[in-house]
């Protein structure tokens, strides 16, 4: 196996008292697709901030692709090539679509703060957009305000926005919440699509849509991954079956 | 776009022959109209744009003002920067000043902000008048404008027609600033800064910039001011400096570029044209900030806005009328609020109060030229009648919109 691209070691984060990850240990090989499943509570959102610099970890070393990021600011991590979305919409609600994606897509330009150069000018940016909103569908929304879009198609847009860096690696929190389920199927495609070649770490509660895009599946319980392994396993595995899927469920998805 | 380049071009036009329409006291107050116009602009790209809350506007303003003076009274006029070039020292100590005080108010957003400006504000005001070499003390520092270019600055007219190239030079810099992929950003601080954050940004960088740019101008507006009065005293660090161009920012409107501008410029000329005949002024800045913040959040340029969509709901025919009808309400019942003030605040005076123990009773007090009975109905008619016809006015335009909403 390649080296990792990501790789915890040790993590833990308290809150006061309350201590959420409990020395966490995982590994992320690169182009891998990995989930990240677990009950309400255990921690999976919080690990994303961890990871992503939007909290300092109590204790414990990250490190992406070989470099020790521990406690970087979150657009260091960002711009080396680490993106994620937000399990609650995050977007610039009053701002147009199109102006949403092009401040995402910008930061790739050679000088994204350029106060000399107007924006409509900027070489390829313009493109680069608007190839985006294809690839989410929301070209035809590119005009409206990102806050009056449909639930659904905001979190296209959060998608479409954590790709706009061609980051190496991409935390999704939860994309298909909230959606139909065609709206689902159409953007499980889009996540394969749009991260083949690159490493993929997903928290998502439809377990039909994890089972089929993970490559791989860690289980996190109470602030610890109690197994990794494929999906197949993961189903058989019976420490995941009593502590999260349950029976019924973990029936349901052999079946 | 075609309307508004020309509505632009019109508007630029008559700045420009202004000199030749106006008395030499009236360009004084439009030059005074267009150095605030300029102060405000400055503050909206902060304020509407950034969505960052300065409550101490008046420290760049009046950082640039001295660093002008300053530079005036050592250069004289000589080497690189003769009179007319002078500005560019005001925005040079209002970006200096301005990248020290944002990085420091940028640490924190909302109150925090706002507090941190105040208080850098303060500071400078209470220090001020500590330094009397820097700041001239009680009297401030007189310079004179040195000629150059051919231009003696000895006119009105001349001092006018500089102004006007600095703010129509700033106005249109500020106005290329919402253009570039900075300016865009500057929205997306305002609207959502922690997602920036995470697409790559360095927020605190980017609100240090957009700090300093706002102090930039704000320093070219108070290189202006030295430049049109011939002296600065530390009275620009006032308090009331840094609420007035709060005020009239949103007065005017910060979510429309212009919108600052044309509060600053009707205020500051109300504020010429009223304060000599009213003791009242700033009560009416005050209640008229109020009244748009409570009716209209956009400010008096979401007027135009409003107007056009009634337009377009009722037809052409039928909502100019209702317009017009409208705005004789609003007319007839702010004329009575200003009868009303006007009268309890003679009544209310230490003069009065006075002169009618004097009489022992309640002698007539003196207002628009006339003499106006304390008591009587012949005085108090007026304005109960005028807010009492506005007010039935308004009720019944309203009920009319109603109907006409309904049959369109």
């Amino acid at each position: 196996m390649s080296a990792p691209i990501l790789q915890l070691q040790g993590l833990c984060k308290s809150f006061g008292e309350t201590e959420i990850i409990r020395g966490v240990d995982l590994e992320l090989a690169p182009g891998e697709r990995r989930a990240l499943i677990g009950p309400n509570g255990a921690g999976k959102s919080t690990l994303f901030h961890l990871i992503s610099g939007n909290l300092p970890p109590s204790a414990g070393k990250i490190a992406f692709q070989g470099r020790e990021i521990t406690g970087w600011a979150p657009q260091r991590i960002n711009r080396l090539g680490l993106a994620r979305s937000f399990q609650i919409t995050n977007i610039f609600p009053k701002l147009t679509v199109f102006e949403n994606i092009r401040l995402a897509v910008m930061r790739k330009q050679t000088q994204p703060t350029a106060f000399w150069r107007r924006v409509d000018r900027l070489p390829g940016l313009r493109e680069a957009t608007e190839a985006l909103l294809e690839r989410v569908r929301l070209q035809t929304r590119a005009k409206g305000l990102a806050g009056e879009l449909s639930y659904s198609e905001q979190r296209s847009l959060e998608i479409a926005m954590t790709l706009a860096s061609d980051p190496q690696l991409i935390l999704l929190d939860e994309p298909m919440a909230g959606m139909s389920g065609e709206e689902t199927d159409y953007t499980m495609e889009l996540i394969r699509d749009v991260t083949a070649g690159r490493a993929l770490l997903i928290v998502e509660h439809d377990m039909d849509v994890v089972f089929r895009l993970a490559d791989r599946i860690s289980v996190l319980v109470y602030g610890q991954v109690i197994a990794t392994d494929t999906p197949e396993k993961i189903r058989q595995h019976q420490g995941v079956r009593e502590a999260y899927l349950g029976e019924e469920v973990a029936g349901e998805v052999a079946s | 776009m075609r309307t508004s380049t020309s509505l632009l071009l019109g508007g630029v036009a008559l700045l420009a022959a202004l000199p030749a329409l106006l008395t030499a006291g009236l360009l004084n107050a439009a030059v005074q109209m267009l150095i605030a116009a300029l102060f405000a602009s400055a503050y909206g790209q902060l304020a509407g744009r950034a969505g960052m809350l300065s409550f101490g506007h008046a420290a760049y303003f009046g950082v640039g003002a001295f660093a002008t003076v300053h530079a005036m009274d050592a250069l004289n006029g000589a080497g690189l920067l003769p009179t007319p070039l002078m500005p560019l020292v005001g925005a040079a100590a209002g970006l200096g000043f301005g990248v020290v005080a944002g990085w420091f108010a940028t640490q924190r957003s909302g109150t925090a902000f706002a507090m941190i400006t105040l208080a850098i504000a303060e500071l400078l005001h209470a220090l001020a008048p500590q330094l009397k070499s820097l700041f001239g003390g009680e009297s401030g520092i007189s310079v004179m404008r040195t000629p150059a270019w051919g231009f003696n600055f000895g006119s009105t007219t001349q001092v006018y027609y500089l102004t006007l190239v600095w703010v129509l030079l700033s106005l249109a810099l500020l106005y290329f600033h919402t253009r570039t992929s900075a300016g865009r950003l500057t929205l997306g601080l305002r609207e959502n800064s922690h997602r920036l954050r995470f697409l790559g940004y360095d927020v605190h960088r980017l609100g240090v910039s957009a700090f300093a740019i706002s102090g930039l101008f704000s320093g070219v507006a108070g290189a202006l001011q030295v430049l049109a009065n011939e002296s600065a005293n530390y009275v620009v660090f006032e308090a009331h400096v840094s609420a007035s161009v709060v005020l009239n920012s949103y007065i005017g409107g910060v979510g429309v570029f212009l919108g600052p501008a044309l509060g600053a410029a009707l205020m500051s000329f109300f504020g010429y044209a009223v304060s000599d005949a009213t003791q009242a002024w700033l009560l009416y800045q005050g209640v008229l900030f109020v009244l748009v913040m409570m009716f209209m959040p956009e400010g008096l340029v979401g007027l135009g806005g409003a107007a056009a969509r009634r337009v377009k709901q009722l037809g052409a025919s039928r909502a100019p009328p209702l317009l017009l009808l409208w705005l004789l309400a609003v007319l007839l019942l702010a004329a009575g609020a200003v009868f009303l003030v006007e009268l309890l605040q003679r009544l209310c005076s230490q003069d009065y109060r006075a002169l009618a123990r004097a009489a022992a009773g309640w002698p007539p007090v003196t207002m628009f030229g006339q003499s106006w009975a304390a008591v009587g109905l012949a005085t108090w008619i007026w304005p109960l009648g005028l807010l009492a016809g506005g007010g039935s006015l308004l009720a019944f335009a309203q009920r009319r919109l109603q109907m006409k909403e309904a049959q369109a």
